[in-house]
């Protein structure tokens, strides 16, 4: 089932398109990655899912509700954390939690404001005012908040942004919790690292949605896969007779290394390595050429700028 | 509207107004501060200018329109008469507290909020624009009026103790009592809620500071118009001016939900 659904959302500021005709969808428990560089439109498409903003046309569905009428009912459903904390800095962690848990009828705000301040590590500083927090205790903070009512569907917009790696690690090491509770997770992220490790789907976007899938797909839809074959020495003319053999599209050298596109990797990576021996090479080992995520999201980002 | 989230955001507000000292200490002393000025000019005023105010044609005016509405001034000693007019004017003079707390701390409502960055989670709950805006009003003005009743009962006190404890029969009235029970509220809200459009509507505190004190200027001249002595509220006219205050209120409060652009706020404060 799906828990958010984005139909041509479109969204202009004045002359400008900061999001262009994209849809998507994404199903209950998922975490998708949103991934694209600055001014790519991911916090305007937040917050048109988050009901903030309206779409300019087009219309997205969160856990049922349209996010462009009475946004009070989607907002019991949804929790968001935004790219920057924004507290009420002169009063304690716990009075802010209590304020914001305070809008929602079906909680006890005291119960849960102590649950998560408990769950992100700061019930021993829910005492003290925001403005002595770290800038990642302030996110946690944050964390907590868009939490605190239980939502089923939450938006997270550049959370680990300007954090430390240790708790960058710990802010991710939370993420995979909410998901293992089978919470549905929209991530904005520019930390490629982060969307691989915590998200099934990546949708990388400029303006525009450039693609939407999980990484392995990505990879294989734009890199066809490759096959390095480590050769003791790379004889004279090895490079262009392999190019010829039926089954294989390309072929390049680099250094003792031949790499090589096959029509079917699975299926020609055998018949290949005998070739390659019957030429006369010594086969040192054979693996195939692994792309990162962040190969597809430059390849995807620079393909769309030219 | 939802009262409990109503209460929320001035529960919220009370908390942020008791850390911060400057504006607490604004709120505890410039009620006093006008106060004082007022029963000072009114006894400089009749010390020192009874006879001459009596001989006064616009204080003449003033007078017997005082007595059209209270007929027992009019068997006074001719200076009590003037005493009672000079004390009574007070009233309304006093009246200006809620509006003078309002523009210095209504001014920083929403600005305060646009500064922090805590709007945008702020409307990410399921908080209605007129309850955040009406919340935020009430905050203000809830402790302004209270003030301004602390500072009635106050200035009764001074006048019996400076020695016109006999006036006070003319001074305490019925009016009076709707003037602090029921104008006074009804001019605090609609002085906070000028306030918090203009908040709003700010880009920053000086800003916000300068649009407020242009947007309750009509508030002055209401209150002016008593103190001249242009025109004498009765009982009714002063119920009617309430209910006309509060149906201002009303339309003020709409006016400001329309006015408050949660779009260009979230998009233009980076």
């Amino acid at each position: 089932m799906n828990v958010i659904e984005a139909r041509s959302l479109t969204r202009r500021f004045d002359s400008t398109t900061a999001v262009e005709d994209v849809s998507f969808e994404v199903g209950e428990g998922e975490v998708l990655g949103f991934l694209g560089p600055n001014g790519a439109g991911k916090t305007t498409t937040i917050r048109m899912l988050a009901g903030i903003i309206a779409p300019t046309s087009g219309y997205a569905t969160v856990a049922g509700q349209r996010t462009d009428g009475d946004v009070a009912a989607l907002h019991e459903v949804i929790g968001l954390l935004t790219e920057t904390p924004g507290f009420y800095e002169k009063l304690t962690a716990r009075r802010n939690l209590e304020f914001y848990a305070g809008f929602y009828p079906h909680i006890d705000p005291a119960a849960q404001v102590e649950k998560y301040l408990k769950m992100m590590g700061l019930d021993e500083r829910a005492g003290s005012r925001v403005a002595t927090f770290s800038k990642g205790m302030k996110q946690r903070l944050a964390l907590a908040r868009a939490l605190v009512h239980e939502p089923k569907v939450l938006f997270l917009d550049e959370p680990t942004a300007g954090l430390d790696p240790e708790a960058a690690h710990d802010f991710r090491e939370l993420v995979r919790r909410l998901s293992h509770e089978g919470r549905t997770i929209f991530l904005s992220t520019h930390n490629l690292t982060e969307a691989e490790e915590l998200c099934r789907r990546i949708a990388v976007v400029k303006t525009r949605l450039l693609a939407l899938d999980t990484p392995e797909n990505l990879r294989q839809g734009l890199f066809r896969r490759q096959v390095v074959v480590q050769l003791a020495a790379l004889p004279a003319g090895m490079t262009e007779d392999v190019a010829k053999l039926p089954f294989v599209r390309s072929a390049r050298a680099d250094g003792t290394r031949l790499i090589v596109q096959l029509a079917d990797a699975e299926h020609d990576r055998p018949e290949l390595v005998r070739r390659i021996v019957e030429l006369g090479g010594q086969v040192m080992s054979v693996s195939e050429e692994a792309h990162s995520l962040e190969d597809i999201y430059l390849s995807l980002v620079h393909e769309d700028t030219r | 509207m939802n009262a409990r989230r109503i209460r929320n955001i001035i529960r919220k507000e009370w908390a942020v107004l008791s850390g911060d000292a400057t504006t607490f200490l604004l709120i505890a002393f410039l009620p006093f501060l006008i106060l004082a000025e007022g029963f000072v000019v009114v006894r400089v005023a009749a010390a020192a200018g009874g006879q001459a105010i009596l001989d006064n044609a616009f204080f003449q005016g003033a007078l017997s329109k005082l007595i059209a509405a209270q007929p027992a001034v009019a068997e006074l000693p001719p200076l009590d008469r003037v005493g009672v007019l000079l004390v009574t004017q007070v009233n309304f003079f006093l009246l200006l507290i809620p509006t003078m707390i309002a523009i210095y701390s209504a001014s920083y409502s929403i600005v305060e909020e646009k500064l922090s960055r805590s709007l945008e989670p702020l409307l990410a709950t399921p908080v209605r624009t007129s309850e955040l805006l009406l919340g935020k009003a009430l905050a203000g003005a809830i402790p302004a009026f209270l003030m301004t009743w602390v500072c009635a009962g106050v200035y009764v006190l001074a006048v019996v103790i400076s020695g016109w404890a006999r006036l006070l029969p003319y001074v305490v009235t019925a009016n009076w009592y709707l003037d602090f029970l029921l104008l006074a509220p009804g001019i605090a809200v609609l002085s906070f809620l000028l306030g918090v459009i203009g908040s709003s509507r700010a880009k920053d505190f000086r800003n916000a500071q300068n649009l407020v004190l242009f947007i309750v200027f009509p508030i002055f001249a209401l209150i002016g118009v008593q103190i001249t002595g242009v025109v004498w509220f009765t009982p009714l006219t002063t119920v009617l001016l309430a209910v006309g205050v509060f149906v201002v209120d009303a339309i003020v409060l709409r006016l400001a939900v329309r006015l408050f652009q949660r779009e260009s706020i979230i998009i233009r404060w980076r």
